[in-house]
């Protein structure tokens, strides 16, 4: 039998005032990659913390590869590879001596894969880390959570505060991480940006999990959005009551086709309205989920 | 401890321990060279006009040695209070800056324990306050031997600077366990700190006279009294303060392993 992962079952952690997370169950199997999807305040950072053994839950239990997260935590941490939201290094070090101290509190003599690492990101890593901008010191902490061939990665909203062009260059290195088998757990509150990498995805909300769900399942699920502009709000309106569930909007009307639902139809009626403009654009996955599972936090 | 921690913070703090070896330096030899084996009598005279004063700063009975001056007027409040900035300064930038900014989440997630972790940092302060008052024991020594050969009864000063040690590591000892303690950097820092400068007042107060003499049973300075401990007297209350500070470091350490931290 293969070993799981993590495994979370019945994780409490309650800072009062409905603040915390609540009896979250999961788990996530080798090699796979999981996402944690949720608003901000909904409980991600606590769930990280916890896995990490930074925090002593309340309830429940939180495993990595068999061990429990706080008590055996630092045999838990020789195989995790972190990165943490707030990226805070240690500024008055060069990045070259920050990693070289993360590898010596790893007990890891050996800095070649390091150093590898830095030259495949790009990163110039003898400058002082309070001269970095945020995406080269991203890349010094991600060299310090990769340096060590972790079998998990544990990243904390880790394209937050990153420019698109880096954001992109991101996904590319954990999708060959996944690719060398390596297990990926990562929190996130844009649903889009994870799709290319994560195979499911577990919604928290109010510090509960409301789902958990197959990103390819739930792609097939979605549907389709309609945008059509008019020539002026009562053709709009009157293009909105002829079709079930459509919403105008001034001279714009939106509406949703699931799969499988007659595009044609919809086609035609189009062609004879006047319309000025048309816009189509998958459900978003954050739209999917409030449509199935309700509606935002009270 | 962890080897690779250790050396970091001894290349990140050697800066702050020399300046303070230097300001030490700098009173240290400007008080012993202002020993006049005869100006003690004109100082005794001073002090008689403004009793008070002296007392507040522990300036109470200035004998006619050397090794008395020296207890008097460096090992009575200067050389507590500016090894007491060192303290804290340490404190900050060994514990509380590291939780303060998130940096303590690198730490952590390294498969090195937390009580190694902490037990590099108090080995870092424990032997920076070991370092400030070992150099002050040689400096004096070696000044004191200069200019007033055979003046220094060393035996008797080495006792009153067992005594500024155990202090200091009890003054170490109460802001690391804060430090230890407290999630936000303010309380962190100033529980420990805020406590110590209180002590330290308290003793202070309690010098000045016979009404406020009573305070002294509320502060663990009372345990060292330099003047006295250079008369060889009043070692055993020593004992006191070295225990205290092995408790309350003990104590930090264990919380510290414990606790939730929230970074």
């Amino acid at each position: 039998m293969r070993e799981t992962a993590i495994e979370v079952s019945g994780l409490t952690k309650d800072y009062g005032g409905g603040r915390g997370v609540f009896g979250l169950s999961f788990a996530v199997q080798p090699g796979e990659a999981f996402v944690i999807l949720g608003p901000n305040g909904a409980g991600k950072t606590t769930t990280i913390r916890q896995l990490m053994g930074f925090v002593r839950p309340g309830a429940g239990s939180a495993r990595i590869f068999g061990q429990d997260c706080f008590a055996g935590a630092a045999q838990v941490q020789s195989q995790v590879g972190y990165l943490p939201g707030e990226l805070a290094l240690m500024d008055d070090m060069t990045g070259a001596a920050f990693i070289r101290l993360m590898a010596g509190l790893r007990g890891q003599k050996d800095l070649s894969y390091a150093w590898q690492l830095c030259q495949r990101f790009g990163l110039d890593a003898g400058q002082k880390i309070r001269k970095m901008s945020k995406g080269t010191k991203q890349k010094v902490g991600l060299v310090c959570a990769l340096m060590h061939r972790p079998r998990l990665l544990i990243l904390d909203e880790p394209t937050s505060g990153l420019d698109p062009l880096m954001q992109n260059q991101l996904w590319e290195i954990l999708l060959a991480e996944k690719q060398r088998g390596v297990t990926i757990l990562l929190s996130s509150h844009i649903f889009e940006e994870v799709e290319r990498l994560c195979d499911r995805a577990a919604l928290l909300r109010g510090g509960r999990i409301a789902a958990v769900e197959q990103l390819g399942e739930l792609r097939a699920k979605a549907s389709r959005v309609y945008q059509l502009r008019f020539a002026g709000e009562k053709e709009a309106a009157a293009f909105a009551a002829a079709w079930p569930g459509a919403a105008a909007k001034g001279d714009w009307v939106q509406l949703q086709l699931s799969r499988g639902e007659p595009v044609a139809r919809l086609l035609a009626m189009v062609a004879q309205s006047g319309v000025q403009d048309l816009q189509t654009r998958q459900e978003s996955l954050e739209d999917m989920f409030l449509r199935m599972y309700g509606g935002r936090n009270e | 401890m962890s080897g690779a921690l250790l050396k970091k913070e001894l290349r990140a703090n050697g800066l702050l321990a020399v300046i303070f070896l230097g300001v030490v330096t700098l009173y240290g030899s400007m008080i012993t060279n202002m020993f006049d084996p005869k100006l003690g009598d004109s100082l005794n005279a001073m002090m008689e006009t403004m009793p008070e004063l002296f007392a507040a700063f522990g300036m109470s009975n200035p004998g006619a040695s050397l090794t008395q001056f020296l207890a008097n007027y460096l090992y009575g409040f200067l050389l507590i209070a500016l090894p007491l900035v060192m303290i804290l300064l340490l404190v900050q930038r060994l514990l509380i800056r590291y939780t303060d900014r998130g940096a303590m989440a690198w730490l952590l997630a390294s498969p090195t324990p937390r009580w190694k972790l902490v037990l590099t940092q108090a080995f870092v302060l424990v032997a920076a306050v070991v370092l400030l008052v070992g150099y002050m024991t040689g400096l004096c020594s070696v000044l004191a031997e200069v200019l007033f050969p055979g003046e220094l009864e060393l035996d008797r000063f080495a006792l009153v600077n067992l005594g500024d040690l155990g202090l200091l590591l009890f003054f170490a000892g109460l802001c690391f366990c804060s430090a230890c303690l407290f999630q936000s950097s303010g309380p962190a820092l100033w529980v420990g700190g805020g406590l110590s400068v209180a002590f330290l007042l308290l003793d202070m107060l309690a010098g000045v006279g016979e009404q406020a003499e009573f305070l002294r049973w509320f502060t663990p300075v009372t345990l060292y009294d330099p003047v006295v401990l250079a008369n060889g007297e009043n070692v055993l209350p020593l004992v006191g303060l070295y225990l205290g500070a092995v408790v309350l470091f003990a104590a930090g350490m264990v919380v510290f392993t414990r606790r939730d931290i929230c970074v």
